[in-house]
């Protein structure tokens, strides 16, 4: 939030993380095609499923197929030398107000002068703008999304007395998590009703496994087995677990396998632990893990 | 003779002034003695009988005993001892005739037995009886008169442990002595020897101690002590009388606990026992005799030789603490339980359910619990040993206690190999059989084969299945095995972390097979299938002329172990392995050349045409008994893969699939008729008919069919045992609904702190929950009406409570835009060139309010009380004494009471929690309305107002008026609940809100019935714990001494004492308010 506090670490990030290389993306269905439909018509797209799925994965890697190198700015940041900055991902959180997503004035050594926020910059240069976990934000956000999603596409600036007209390439992609959230942080219907809806789900476990193998460099049969824990992991999904283990955590827990970390306890550290803190429920893991990894 | 006339002459005139027995005895004992003493010696001894009949009105009767005694003396009496006893007499008779009778009369009887020399010794322990009264005469002529006997039974040195006894008891109670010295001699007799002074001693020490035990010590004693082992009991005594020594009035019940106990165990054991518990007595000789009385319900849970570690580990507790080591050896100890768990090797289902229900979920996918064994015999629909593993489709039942081996680990190993086989026939598939699907290894034969056979009338698709074969009973041990090496195959390639455990357990399986060469030929074939997929292709033995069969079998069998094979492949193996098994004569073959058979591969190849089988016609080929053949016996079962039933759980689903209202569509839901049933029952090898049955066989299948009908209609719900409580889950009732007659009572289970022992005891408080039963309706009202203004007031005060859903924080160093006034203050300073602050942005902040609160309140006998009474006092002055005056004041008085009842504290209790409900519903937040009493451990009474999930409507205004006094205060575990209440709601701030009317206090809550710190000390461990949870605990009492205790219970938490309980209805809201602000 602050931008005095670090600014140093976040301008740094800025200017390193530029992905050159094309993103590793495994298609589980028509989720690539239908994004290059939505986008070529410009219609908003509401990503949904649960976390570590691969939803910001996929942006990313849709953001590099339609041909645009990509730039992560972490909310709320200040500058960026960018002028090509095609997708922008902004993390909400529960204090995510308009004004961060907008702007605000800053104080300067003379005065006050205005820094575009994330979301204006994006409407600016026409870029694809992500935000994660949509619903965690403040309800004032939603101000901004409206005029935004439909056929106006403008972005009010109320504190400049300002409307920006998207420029032609921008996008708002929203994500979400429906298992996630509490009852009370739903997302309204007079929002959600402006996105096409892409649903995530854990892949399947063949190519779950793929995926393992390919992100965490460990080999096919362990990638298997790590897939086929998932599987089971996830069946305990409404005891205290959320939605169960992410394809993120099972590669991580291949990457230590990789690193000959046994199996057993990489699947602890990276799965069991991380988890839950219910002791009877990570002993119920582990069994599983030890049923699994000799 | 001349001697003997001359004294008889001499003492005529004397002697014939009493009665002429007395002459008549003198006369025989003179001429008895004559012969063995001198004259002076007789004259002496005349002198002496003379000189007793002188003493008192009634000493010539001890004169007589004493001639009739002389006379009985036996030949080698020494004078010495003759005259001995006439001093004796003498000197006893001057104190107490009828003592000295008694003495006399059992005379010649003791000394036949001890002697003449101990006469002495005994006429002295006689005297140490008599203190001077005639009660104490009487009863130490009853110890004279018992002589004989008691000498029979001890020895003299021994009699003195007698005497002392009796002589103890004689000064509690002069009747309890007499009658424990009556019974002494048979009571004594009953004992070895060796144990007769250690019982003595023991019975000393309980004597002083607690007296009035002897008499059922000498009732009951025998007995419990020939429970201890003959060599131990002297010293089992001595350590029974060690307790006894600190004036414990409990003794004769630690020694009858500890005796029972070892009665219970091995004879052998006892010394070790014993020998332990010596160790103990010096610290504490009543944890001494707890270890003894806790030993079998221990060895029931660890080894013998676990026994030494574990009373180690108590031993060192005790020497810290003595409440800490008699809780511990009491076994109520938390700390002593961890040790037992730790020590024991066996693992218990109920400790590991819930890990093995999630571990199962999981693999399965499915929504199955874990239940014991003996769970699904109860039900009574076809699964009939209590000991065998299995699954009926929606839940996996394992045995109770898994004890196989020596360590933890292993046992709880082998509970997850039991388990992964279960789950395992849920995961792959075992009950989806689809008759018509092709399977993904054999080509498919059934359907044509069906076909030959016609129309199918079965219920389920394996029932259609094994209605191909003739010998159903041979096709279904073939299926099994099929199938269990399929699930074991798929388990091993799936779970490679199981291989190790599944391996060695598959080997020990092998041992335990029968001898394989010793079997008829078709009985061989299947035992060897059985161990062929035990992994135990070595371990196959057979004929060398006839292996190309087996070979080929074994090539099926190892087939299904490929991936991809399915039910159906298992089902198409069973028909091939049948057909083999056919083939084979059930003789014995008597050839020495049974050697190891290697399968064939590409067995998957073997075909089976249609006709093979022989359908109905053909079926006398292999149905039936052949010349010189054997019938067809079912292999020995494998202990890991439980049973396996897939007629009846395929048709348990079917049914409940049924009850569900069956798929939409092409299936309409076929009814099971009985006599469908009936011919189940009667040809599935499924069911063992002859363990089932308990009548004829209509019934039988009558109630069958209720009992499959009832495990259909109520499909198992992901519930089980309640996590977050430390209990299992025992509804008295079934079915929901407010309105139920007998309200559903749930038991839960709580530690309860001991700060003697500083440890809880486990499991130790049985909270009996419930809802309220419901009263009137007009409560709810009447209290709103009478309280209106009240009501009102609270109500505006609770709306200005609500939350502000945002509040403006100012001065901050980031927000959401800048606060004016700081920031034109900041542009000052820095233009006057001072360092400004920069903190010039304000935000909105949310501000959730989300409350949750229990209240906990009182029920207890104590709130009946009125709460007038005091003043009552005050009007008592108002009639001087003068009767008139007070009549017409009782009058008035008593009008008054009938118009309004007087008010109790409960009612005020009452009164307030409806304001604050009121108050509650302005709010939001979430609450609970509780109440609580009850009396003694096992009865802690729960009452559920109002439950958090439920709204405020009539059935919880009409409880309300149920709040009534019932018994006593059992806090801790109350609180404990509500704890457990509040935790399963998910707000962020919790409240435990206690409205009570006194100190804690209930039967059993503590040493006895003074004492007070045990209860506030276990109440304050509660509030402690709650407090741990992250909840806030506040305690509300209308005692006015609460001040004093409350002080302790609730050290740094937030208590009141309403001192005015009038003011209480206005109180409660504000403090309520206070507190969550």
């Amino acid at each position: 939030m602050s931008d005095t506090a670090h600014p140093a670490a976040t301008i740094h990030a800025v200017e390193e993380y530029t992905v050159q290389d094309e993103p590793y993306y495994l298609p589980i269905g028509d989720e690539v095609a239908l994004f290059e439909m939505a986008y070529e018509q410009r219609i908003p797209v509401l990503l949904k499923g649960p976390t570590g799925a691969g939803k910001t994965r996929f942006v990313e890697y849709m953001a590099y197929r339609l041909a645009r190198p990509v730039t992560r700015v972490s909310t709320a940041t200040g500058k960026t030398a960018e002028h090509r900055m095609p997708l922008i991902t902004v993390a909400c959180h529960e204090d995510l107000t308009a004004s961060d997503l907008v702007g605000r004035y800053l104080l300067d050594t003379d005065g006050t002068h205005w820094v575009d926020g994330p979301l204006t910059r994006a409407v600016k240069v026409g870029a694809i703008c992500y935000l994660d976990e949509v619903v965690e934000a403040r309800k004032d956000t939603t101000v901004l999304i409206h005029p935004l999603t439909d056929y106006r596409r403008l972005l009010p600036i109320e504190k400049l007395g300002q409307v920006v007209e998207a420029a032609d390439g921008f996008l708002l992609v929203i994500s979400y998590n429906p298992g996630y959230q509490s009852a009370l942080k739903d997302l309204k219907h007079s929002t959600r009703q402006r996105f096409i809806a892409i649903e995530f789900g854990y892949p399947p476990r063949e190519q779950e496994a793929e995926i393992i193998s390919h992100e965490s460099g460990c080999d096919r049969a362990q990638a298997l087995d790590l897939a086929k824990l998932g599987e089971k992991v996830r069946n305990l999904r409404e005891h205290g677990l959320g939605e169960g283990v992410s394809t993120r955590l099972l590669i991580y827990a291949g990457r230590l396998m990789k690193k000959g970390i046994p199996a057993r306890r990489a699947c602890q550290v990276a799965i069991t632990w991380a988890l839950t803190d219910d002791a009877e429920i990570q002993r119920s893991i582990e069994e599983v893990a030890t049923s699994i990894f000799e | 003779m001349s001697v003997i006339s001359e004294l008889i002459a001499r003492h005529r005139e004397r002697l014939s002034g009493f009665p002429a027995p007395l002459e008549q005895h003198f006369e025989a004992a003179l001429r008895a003695l004559a012969p063995r003493l001198s004259p002076s010696q007789l004259q002496q001894w005349t002198e002496t009988g003379v000189e007793l009949t002188g003493l008192s009105l009634r000493s010539w009767e001890a004169a007589l005993e004493y001639f009739r005694a002389s006379a009985a003396f036996p030949e080698n009496t020494t004078w010495d001892a003759i005259e001995h006893l006439g001093r004796e007499a003498v000197s006893m008779a001057t104190e107490s005739a009828p003592l000295a009778v008694s003495f006399l009369r059992s005379t010649p009887g003791v000394i036949e037995t001890i002697g003449p020399n101990h006469l002495r010794q005994w006429a002295d322990l006689g005297r140490r009886l008599y203190k001077g009264n005639w009660k104490s005469s009487s009863l130490a002529a009853q110890f004279y008169d018992l002589g004989p006997g008691v000498f029979k039974v001890l020895r003299p040195s021994q009699a003195a442990r007698l005497v002392l006894f009796i002589d103890e008891l004689s000064r509690h109670s002069y009747e309890l002595a007499s009658a424990c010295l009556s019974s002494s001699p048979t009571v004594l007799e009953r004992l070895d020897e060796d144990d007769r002074l250690p019982y003595l001693a023991f019975a000393v020490e309980l004597a002083q101690s607690s007296w009035a035990d002897s008499r059922l010590y000498f009732e009951r004693g025998v007995p419990l002590i020939h429970k201890v082992h003959g060599p131990v009991r002297e010293r089992y005594l001595l350590l029974s009388a060690q307790v006894a020594r600190g004036h414990n009035r409990s003794a004769f019940q630690y020694f009858e606990e500890a005796a029972l106990a070892l009665g219970e165990l091995e004879p052998d054991d006892h010394q070790q026992v014993v020998e332990l518990a010596e160790q103990l007595a010096p610290y504490s000789p009543y944890a001494a005799m707890d270890f003894v009385t806790s030993v079998p319900r221990v060895l029931e849970r660890i080894r013998v030789d676990e026994l030494e570690p574990w009373h180690a580990a108590g031993l060192k507790i005790l020497q810290a603490s003595h409440d800490g080591g008699e809780a511990y050896f009491r076994l109520q100890s938390t700390r002593g339980e961890d040790i037992l768990d730790t020590l024991s090797a066996r693992v218990e289902l109920n400790r590991v359910g819930e890990i093995l229900r999630l571990y199962c979920k999981a693999l399965t996918a499915r929504n199955v619990t874990v239940q014991t064994t003996a769970a699904l015999a109860e039900k009574g629909i076809g699964w009939v040993d209590e000991h065998r593993a299995s699954t009926e489709g929606s839940a996996i039942y394992l045995p109770e206690v898994m004890e196989r081996y020596h360590d933890k680990a292993d046992n709880f190993a082998a509970f997850k190999v039991f388990a992964t086989h279960q789950a395992g026939h849920l995961e792959f598939g075992s009950f989806e059989f689809d008759f018509d699907r092709p399977g993904n290894i054999f080509e498919t034969s059934r359907v044509a084969i069906a076909e030959e056979m016609g129309e199918s009338k079965a219920f389920t698709e394996i029932e259609h299945f094994f209605d191909l074969f003739p010998d159903r009973d041979m096709a279904s041990d073939l299926y099994t095995i099929a199938e269990d090496s399929r699930v074991d195959g798929a388990i091993r390639r799936e779970y490679g972390g199981i291989r190790r455990p599944l391996r060695s357990m598959q080997r020990e399986e092998l041992t335990k097979r029968p001898d394989v060469t010793r079997l008829p030929l078709r009985n061989a074939f299947v035992e060897n299938l059985v161990r062929s997929s035990l992994d135990g292709i070595d371990a196959v033995l057979w004929p060398r002329s006839r292996a190309e069969v087996m070979s080929q079998a074994l090539g099926v069998l190892q087939a299904l172990a490929n991936e991809g094979a399915l039910v159906e492949d298992a089902a198409e193996a069973t028909l091939r392995l049948y057909k083999l098994a056919a083939s084979i004569p059930n003789i014995y073959e008597d050839v020495p050349d049974w050697e190891s058979v290697e399968p064939i591969e590409g067995a998957e190849g073997m075909s089976m045409e249609a006709g093979e089988m022989g359908g109905e016609g053909g079926s006398a080929k292999m149905g039936d008994v052949g010349e010189g053949e054997q019938d067809y016996e079912s292999p020995q079962d494998v202990d890991f893969r439980g049973d396996f039933k897939p007629e009846l759980v395929e048709l348990l689903m079917k049914l409940r699939k049924d009850a569900q209202g069956g798929d939409a569509g092409e299936m309409s839901p076929q009814q099971l008729t009985p006599e469908q049933l009936q011919e189940l029952l009667e040809k599935s090898a499924d069911i063992d008919l002859d363990a089932l049955m308990e009548g004829d066989l209509d019934a039988t299948t009558g109630m069958f069919m209720s009992n499959l009908m009832k495990e259909a209609g109520t499909p198992q719900t992901d519930d089980g045992p309640q996590k977050g409580d430390k209990t299992g889950d025992d509804s008295t009732g079934q079915g929901e609904g407010d309105e139920a007659l007998i309200p559903i009572v749930t038991v839960y289970y709580y530690d309860e702190w001991d700060f003697r022992a500083q440890d809880y005891k486990p499991r130790w408080c049985a909270v009996k929950e419930s809802k309220l039963e419901q009263g009137e309706e007009d409560f709810y009202e009447n209290a709103l009406r009478e309280h209106a203004g009240l009501v009102a007031q609270t109500r505006k005060q609770f709306e200005l409570m609500k939350p502000e859903l945002f509040r403006k924080i100012k001065r901050l160093p980031d927000g959401e835009d800048f606060d004016l006034d700081a920031a034109i203050e900041w542009m000052t300073e820095r233009r006057a060139g001072a360092s400004p602050s920069d903190k010039i942005y304000w935000r909105r902040n949310k501000i959730e309010r989300d409350v949750a609160v229990a209240f906990l309140i009182d029920m207890s006998a104590s709130t009946d009380e009125e709460i007038n009474k005091r003043e009552k006092k005050y009007d008592d002055d108002d009639y001087d004494d003068d009767p008139r005056k007070y009549l017409s004041w009782w009058v008035s008085k008593r009008r008054q009471e009938l118009s309004s009842p007087p008010k109790r504290i409960i009612d005020l209790e009452k009164e307030s929690t409806v304001l604050l409900m009121t108050a509650l519903e302005t709010i939001g937040d979430q609450y609970g309305i509780y109440g609580f009493s009850g009396y003694g451990r096992d009865n802690v009474e729960f009452f559920v107002i109002k439950d958090f999930d439920e709204g405020l409507d009539q059935p919880i205004k009409r409880r309300l008026d149920k709040i009534t006094p019932i018994r006593s205060t059992r806090m801790g575990p109350a609180i404990r609940h509500a704890t457990h209440k509040l935790n399963l709601t998910d707000a962020k701030v919790k409240i435990l809100f206690l409205l009570s009317d006194g100190r804690p206090q209930d039967h059993g809550y503590g040493r006895d019935r003074t004492e007070k710190e045990y209860a506030i000390h276990d109440t304050k461990q509660a509030l402690n714990e709650a407090k741990r949870e992250g909840i806030t605990p506040f305690a509300l009492t209308v005692d006015r001494a609460g001040h004093d205790y409350l002080k302790t219970m609730c050290e740094d938490m937030g208590y009141e004492v309403v001192a005015d309980i009038e003011s209480l209805p206005s109180r409660l809201p504000a403090l309520y308010r206070r507190l969550t602000e």
